[in-house]
């Protein structure tokens, strides 16, 4: 088992229903990948610093969970499939979770008041 | 024997300068700073405007921390949390 760390960018248009059934999903797909959820972290919609698939916005989700190494491509795949997700990137954790405050999110989280 | 002298004078003085020159690595000077690539506030100081990586002369980190500075921007752009460059617009 190691740890991993996902972000996954969920397209600003799904809302409310629509983007929880996106976050439940996936959630439920590292459940039956036999992946243990560690933390799920949702920073909210986000400007981008580029545009990806033309969005100029889009709703980060962070989890963290352990795993071992042979799941990572089907659950990368299982990504790609889904049009919801715009972009995500899985890192390795090497030192395990580390419990810390969640400052990165704080940034965006006014980006939707300038609009 | 005259030679050895004057070569060491030399190697003396620029350790000086050097030693008054040195910003130092804010990393290696204090433990408690984390490089994630997460938090880009924390990065966006080791980016120009441009979006460029700012070099280990001008930031004065040790190759260790510039090391660990540069996976993180890249890990970061990677995920648009920083851009590859200015001037991406939408519209």
């Amino acid at each position: 088992m190691r740890t991993y760390e996902n972000i996954m960018i969920v397209h600003p248009d799904k809302v409310a229903d629509e983007y929880n059934a996106v976050v439940e999903k996936f959630k439920g797909v590292l459940t039956d990948l036999n992946a243990n959820l560690l933390k799920v972290d949702e920073w909210g919609v986000r400007k981008l610093a580029y545009p990806v698939k033309k969005q100029g916005r889009g709703s980060y989700v962070l989890t963290v969970f352990e795993a071992d190494p042979t799941i990572i491509d089907e659950y990368e795949r299982r990504l790609r499939l889904d049009e919801a997700v715009i972009k995500f990137q899985t890192v390795l954790l090497e030192k395990g979770f580390v419990e810390e405050a969640a400052a990165a999110a704080e940034e965006g989280a006014n980006a939707e008041e300038e609009e | 024997m005259a030679e050895r002298t004057t070569s060491g004078t030399p190697a003396k003085r620029s350790v000086r300068r050097r030693f008054s020159r040195r910003k130092g690595c804010r990393f290696c000077a204090d433990n408690t700073l984390k490089i994630d690539y997460k938090e880009i506030r924390n990065l966006r100081y080791f980016i120009t405007e441009r979006g460029k990586i700012v070099p280990r002369r001008i930031s004065g980190n040790c190759a260790e921390h510039q090391r660990k500075i540069r996976e993180a921007i890249k890990r970061a752009r990677n995920i648009a949390l920083l851009p590859f460059t200015a001037g991406h617009s939408l519209d």
